[in-house]
């Protein structure tokens, strides 16, 4: 949150640092004597450090700050100890031991930077050259490349490798793993990290080693596609340019990019990404490490659906003429057109939908500026039972995923219940999948058989096995009470149907029986699948577009509503519609103005994830022609209906939106939930009865590219369906 | 001119000291030395700089609030408008180093960049837009975001790393599913 | 007669017969020689010449019934259930007494390998994997044992399996041994036949299985974690260490990976004592062992023999001789094809035990000795091993992979002599940048040869290199 500045450098600089003290002294004095980790001392360059039992010597050097080059090691991935770049010595070993596998032991000195240790360091730099193309100047990867860095420090100044006048290198055919990824297999050092990360992260065992000695090639061994939703992050794991971006390759050199911190918005996880921009154009995205959501990796969709955003844009304000067509005016004439509408409309009859990519700022803007009107017509594309049927309002436990994606990964049982987490939050299912992996955890799923990547117990996909487990007259529900953190995720897609209410409240009353061993432990989750949607509650917008349309409104916003909730068929005959939005999909097809906004890097903006955490996105580039930010646009046209919204600034209107709602600008930030008895009583007041069977709408992968007006318009997301389909018909 | 002249008057009657005493030495030998001799400034001082100097072998006492707004020259659109984002640069995720990333660094908003009609480079309107300065700390930003006016809100968390366990033993565990069975 | 060895296939059967005879009589379990837990001082002074009776593999060129009634007869499975009675400590004391080595190569002390399985169960079943992936190059001594004494084998497993407390054996045997597989698995029928392996094993109440696992073909597979690998279903690629097999081994569990001959003379140590076993060669390197003599020899061979039998007086007494007469010898290569060579005045002087070898820069290895003689082009010998050696790395990990085969693009052309003369020099810096640097040993076994090609032999290779500029001005 921004703050004038005086007041915000005295809080920060005092509080939590008189805190903090305060924590540790009261820690030493209670704690550490009695249950202090038998911590072992070693020295890194004749410097100590205290480290627990079974640290590797890389993670010790780490601890004082001394990096020891790697290739094959990676922190997120198992242990490979092939590459050989982090030997070190040890004093009195007569060979290096290699820093990434070789656990510490008592008292040994290690030296990062002895003679023996730079030759060992040297040598294995000069035998992975000796095979690499060393086509720098074409690569990819050049400028950003782990094995060009550290040839520069770590590597030797000459060259004698004069078989190159012989003999030569070696060289590997390359192979077609898909759209996404292109592989230049010559330039690749065997670290494996894409295979170990395609066997335990995405849990696709594709990849792998073929052939022996220098023939040694990583691959697929047959001829067929890397087919998982997770592809992208071998490009960033690759050291070298073996793998790199496809749709990126030969765009752009890393020192002529401009990086922008931001958030994803494509699904309702909020991955934090970084987005590599040039001359107003985002050529690529990539991961930010954030431990708390995304880890270090990357969906593909939202990796590689940034080209979505050059593509189908609504650059200029459009009034639809009589005849049905679109022309573009300025922005004054489709302001005042619109304004014109607004006052001509009977003060109740103005309704708003928000669509799925709306950030906060928007919402709270257009909420203010309807309520200012004297209309409370607000609601969101996506149902979703809510607590309280009539106000709208709703108690936060109830839609979000209350236990954090990042524990989500320490539960011991899981039930998944109409959703697939695969699909719709591929790192949460990445969360899952470590849970299973690595800590023992057991799934269980209600709904149509799909792939998680995993193995899991499949219990059907009939909503009367929910209503089963609820009772407890299902085996598996005497597992959930005996399991010592259990967890309920329910996709937001299940209930948003007509019976979700009865979903919400048996599984929800169910929750509450059971006993976790810790009290803070929260069972009831919900996957939401917009990053919107939280956000939209949070404000106060009701969900589902039924009630807003039943009222007929003449005037009605749709903010980015492109979902086809709102279609031809069911819009009031003579209701004017607004389209603000950045793309011209569904939604702009049935304006009658519309107003260019701006997506998602191009907008400094606030979403709320489906853990409820608040996190801006930043300006990467700027809108394309006379697109504005969204809120601006809405202040715009509150001046021309004549009630003008009190705040001219982006502070101002944080200000407004802290009003609201604070945890909306408290960024980064997760705000514990209660409420969660009453949130179970109100919802058991109207409850309804099952019917049908649970279904997810992602259920599998062609299912994943396009589920967005941005996706919809990118090339790649359409060659990935394309290629999908086309291997899936193959066989 | 003339002031500057009277001014100097006293420091006149102590030079001529110097000058007295430093011609004895001169007359010995003045050609074995190579090099004029090295004299105490001390004797050259006024009374008012060695006043002056007394005072700075003190503690000086600043004003503790410092705004450079005013004197640095930078036009009033650029303090008042912007806002600086104070955090610590994101590892690259296409490489494994970390040494370009401990630190704080603050950055200007983005402002609007077209492609240049001359030469296809990125141009912009913005003078502050190349202004990454690194700090040690989130304090340090802060400081010099204070001292200069702008406004600034802080971007990153400096959470302690999360340490992780890594053992090579798993890959081939018994009973667990770590086991790797992909080479 | 006592002395005098004999090598069966070129002796006459009478005097083969009487040779044996002795044998038969002389075993007998010595159970009050144990509780020696050092080796005897050193006070012999001459070794080789190993007596019949004190031979170990009585039946090593196949003239015998090698089932389980010759085997019998020769002495194999009796009492062996007094002898796994006998306890634990018993029989890891009498093999620590022996001062056995592991006759796979690295030489480590057998007894304390073995006791090192001896921690307290974790729950874990443990396991005895028996290496018979005998891949190096010259090698033949564990072939022999297999296919013309495989019960010594199987007593040994359930011998050496008892003394670590192991749960079952895998004998893990190089895929291209057919005949040798066969005669195992019919062996292993056998015993099972006979109530000496499986529950209760011997009526010792002891449970033990054996099973045969074969290999897929890749020398790589010798190397004991890969082994562990392969055996798992998955490609043979070792293992970094820590975690040692001890601790974490095949399917997870605590393993002790062994060669076919260090189990095969488990029984015979058991029931003669620890001591006989240790009055054969040099303090630390005692025992008898089989020595495969291939090459430029009249009569090469596989042939039981004293430790620290002085390498000429083995040539001479079994294998005839080198072909032409001592001086006609270049040099030999003393342990299989990764020891470095050595000339022939180191030859003169060497004693074929783990200590001996060391002193002359080079290594035990399976002592399987290639002699070559002065018609041998002693560059194009070590290229191709080191070819073979590029065709074998398994690919994992970068020094061996890329190194290995820069190594072998170097000798090829250091055949023909096309290179300079200071490339020699960047070899050895090659060799030496594999060499303890690679995950196993699979590095260093091919660096070896290449450093003692250079060692020994760098003038004949600057001739060569000489040679070919000659040629080549000539041709221009």
């Amino acid at each position: 949150m921004l703050r004038a500045p005086m007041f915000r450098a005295l809080v920060l600089a005092q509080l939590p640092s008189r805190a903090g003290i305060l924590f540790t002294t009261s820690r030493m004095q209670s704690n550490a004597p009695a249950k202090a980790p038998e911590k072992i001392e070693v020295f890194i360059d004749d410097q100590p450090v205290m480290v627990a039992p079974g640290t590797t010597v890389l993670q010790a050097a780490a601890q004082v700050g001394v990096e020891i080059p790697r290739f094959c090691y990676h922190e997120r991935l198992a242990v490979a100890g092939n590459c050989r770049m982090c030997l070190v010595e040890v004093e009195k070993s007569p060979k290096p031991v290699a820093a990434c596998a070789m656990p510490v032991m008592k008292g040994w000195r290690i030296k990062t930077n002895s003679d023996m240790t730079r030759k060992a360091r040297e040598g294995v730099m000069e035998f992975l050259l000796s095979n690499h193309p060393l086509d720098c100047p074409i690569c990819d990867q050049g400028g950003e490349c782990d094995l060009q860095d550290q040839a520069m420090a770590f590597g030797s100044d000459r060259s004698r490798f004069t078989d190159i006048n012989h003999a030569g290198k070696r060289a590997v055919e390359d192979k077609d793993i898909g759209p996404l990824v292109k592989t230049i297999m010559t330039r690749c050092i065997h670290c494996t990290r894409c295979i170990r990360f395609a066997s335990e992260v995405a849990g696709v065992d594709d990849l792998g080693t073929t052939g022996r000695g220098n023939e040694m090639q990583v691959g697929m061994y047959v001829e067929k596609l890397f087919l998982t939703e997770l592809s992208g992050n071998v490009i960033d794991l690759c050291p070298v340019g073996a793998l790199t971006n496809k749709p990126y390759s030969f765009v752009a050199r890393p020192w002529e990019i401009r990086k922008v911190d931001s958030i994803d918005v494509l699904d309702a996880l909020g991955s934090n990404i970084v987005v590599s921009t040039r001359t107003g154009e985002v050529l690529r995205i990539l991961p930010r490490e954030n431990e708390d959501i995304n880890e270090e990796w990357l969906s593909d969709k939202s990796r590689f659906a940034c080209d979505g955003l050059k593509r189908q844009r609504l650059i200029t304000p459009m009034l639809r003429k009589p005849d049905g067509e679109f022309e573009a005016v300025e922005w004054e004439s489709a302001l005042i057109t619109a304004a014109q509408a607004i006052r001509n409309a009977p003060k109740d009859k103005i309704a708003a939908v928000a669509g799925s990519l709306v950030d906060a700022e928007q919402l709270v803007a257009v909420k203010d500026l309807l309520n200012r009107l004297g209309s409370e017509l607000l609601c969101t594309e996506q149902k979703f039972p809510t607590a309280d049927g009539t106000s709208g309002t709703d108690l936060r436990s109830n839609y979000l995923l209350n236990s954090s994606i990042a524990s989500c990964e320490d539960a011991d049982l899981v039930l998944l219940v109409g959703t697939n987490p695969r699909y719709e939050a591929p790192l949460l299912n990445t969360r899952l999948r470590k849970g299973y992996v690595h800590k023992e955890q057991d799934i269980a799923y209600i709904g149509p058989e799909v792939d998680l990547s995993y193995r899991y117990e499949y219990l059907g996909n009939r909503s009367l096995t929910i209503e089963d487990i609820a009772k407890g007259k299902h085996p598996f529900a005497q597992r959930l009470k005996q399991a010592k953190r259990p967890l309920i995720i329910v996709g937001a897609n299940a209930l948003a149907r007509n019976d979700g209410k009865a979903y919400i409240a048996a599984l929800q009353s169910f929750a509450r029986q059971l006993k976790p061993e810790d009290k803070n432990w929260k069972v009831w989750n919900v996957l939401q699948t917009n990053a919107s949607q939280v956000a939209a509650l949070d404000v106060g917008y009701k969900p589902g577009v039924e009630e807003v349309l039943a009222a007929q409104p003449k005037v009605l916003f749709l903010l980015g509503a492109d979902g086809n909730a709102v279609n031809k068929e069911n819009i009031p005959k003579d209701c004017f519609v607004i389209y603000q939005g950045h793309h011209g999909d569904q939604g702009a097809q049935l304006a009658h103005a519309i107003l260019p906004g701006a997506a998602y890097t191009e907008k400094q903006g606030t979403y709320v994830n489906t853990e409820g955490r608040a996190q801006q996105t930043l300006v990467a580039v700027s809108p394309p022609g006379m697109a504005r930010e969204d809120w601006k646009i809405i202040r715009a046209l509150s001046e021309v209906v004549g009630t003008v919204l009190p705040y001219d600034t982006l502070d101002e209107l944080r200000n407004r939106m802290e009003d609201i709602a604070p945890h909306l600008v408290r960024y980064g930030h997760l705000e514990e939930n209660n409420f969660y008895a009453q949130a179970e009583q109100l919802i058991k007041t109207q409850a309804s009865s099952f019917q049908g069977d649970v279904d997810v709408n992602q259920k599998s992968l062609e299912d994943f590219f396009m589920t967005d007006s941005i996706t919809r318009a990118s090339p790649t997301m359409a060659k990935c369906v394309a290629a999908v389909k086309k291997a899936q018909a193959t066989g | 001119m003339m002031a500057s002249l009277i001014r100097r008057l006293p420091k006149a009657s102590t030079s001529f000291k110097w000058i007295h005493s430093t011609s004895a030495v001169y007359a010995d030998d003045p050609l074995k030395h190579k090099e004029a001799p090295i004299v105490e400034n001390d004797v050259i001082l006024s009374d008012q700089e060695v006043k002056e100097r007394e005072k700075l072998s003190h503690l000086i006492s600043l004003p503790k609030e410092k705004t450079l707004a005013p004197i640095s020259g930078v036009p009033e659109e650029h303090v008042k408008t912007r806002r600086v984002r104070i955090y610590v640069p994101p590892k690259n995720a296409m490489q494994s180093g970390t040494h370009n990333i401990q630190r704080w660094r603050m950055e200007f908003d983005n402002r609007e960049r077209w492609e240049n009609p001359l030469m296809g480079w990125a141009s912009s309107g913005d003078p502050l837009s190349n202004m990454n300065v690194d700090f040690n700390s989130k304090d340090e930003a802060i400081e010099h975001c204070e001292k200069n006016g702008w406004k600034w809100f802080i971007a990153s968390e400096d959470k302690p790393k999360k340490e992780r366990v890594k053992n090579y033993g798993v890959n081939f565990s018994w009973d667990k599913r770590t086991r790797v069975s992909t080479k | 007669m006592a002395n005098v060895l004999v090598r069966v296939n070129s002796a006459p059967k009478q005097q083969l017969a009487a040779s044996l005879l002795p044998l038969f009589k002389n075993i007998q379990i010595r159970s009050n020689s144990a509780q020696v837990s050092t080796p005897p001082p050193q006070t012999k002074t001459k070794f080789g010449g190993l007596a019949d009776q004190d031979r170990v593999f009585t039946n090593l060129y196949g003239r015998h019934d090698w089932r389980l009634k010759g085997a019998m007869k020769r002495g194999d499975w009796y009492k062996t259930k007094e002898i796994l009675e006998k306890g634990v400590d018993w029989i890891l004391n009498e093999i620590k007494a022996s001062g056995l080595r592991g006759r796979g190569g690295a030489g480590f002390p057998s007894g304390m390998k073995w006791s090192f399985m001896n921690k307290p169960s974790d729950g874990r079943p443990k396991y005895l994997v028996v290496n018979a992936d005998e891949g190096e190059p010259g090698t033949c001594k564990d072939r022999e044992i297999m296919r013309h004494d495989p019960h010594k084998l199987i007593e040994g497993c359930l011998i050496a399996g008892r003394a670590m407390g192991a749960r079952a054996a895998y004998i893990y045997i190089r895929g291209e041994f057919y005949n040798e597989a066969s005669n195992m698995q019919l062996a292993i029928a056998e015993a099972y036949q006979a109530g000496l392996l499986g529950k209760n094993a011997c009526n010792s109440g002891y449970d033990f299985d054996v099973f045969m696992h074969r290999g897929a073909g890749a020398y790589i597979c010798g190397e004991e974690t890969a082994l562990i690998e392969s055996l798992e279903g998955k490609q043979g690629k070792p293992r970094l260490k820590p975690p040692f097999p001890a601790d974490v081994g095949v399917f997870g569990c605590p393993t002790t990976v062994a060669n076919v001959e260090t189990v095969a003379v488990a029984p015979t140590i058991c029931r003669r004592g620890g001591v006989w076993f240790a009055s054969f060669g040099r303090t630390r390197n005692s025992g008898t062992k089989l020595f495969n003599i291939s090459g430029h020899v009249n009569n090469p061979c596989t042939v039981e023999e004293e430790m620290s039998i002085p390498l000429k007086e083995l040539i001479e007494r079994h294998c005839g001789g080198v072909r032409g007469g001592w001086d006609n010898l270049l040099g030999i290569i003393p342990g299989g094809s990764s020891t470095p060579i050595i000339p022939k005045d180191v030859c003169a002087e060497a004693l074929m035990d783990f200590d001996g070898l060391v002193a002359c820069q080079t290594s035990l290895g399976t002592a399987a000795i290639i002699v070559m003689d002065k018609s041998t082009d002693v560059i194009k010998a070590i290229a191709r091993l080191i070819a073979f050696y590029k065709h074998e790395s398994c690919g994992q990990c970068t020094p061996c992979r890329e190194g290995v085969s820069w190594m072998n693009k170097i000798m090829t052309r250091f055949v023909s002599g096309n290179a300079r003369p200071d490339e020699i020099d960047m070899l050895w810096e090659v060799s030496k940048q594999i060499e303890g640097h690679s995950i196993c040993a699979l590095g260093d076994g091919a660096a070896w040869p290449v450093q003692g090609l250079i060692r020994h032999f760098r003038p004949v290779i600057e001739q060569r290199m000489q040679d070919f500029e000659k040629r080549q001005e000539a041709t221009n």
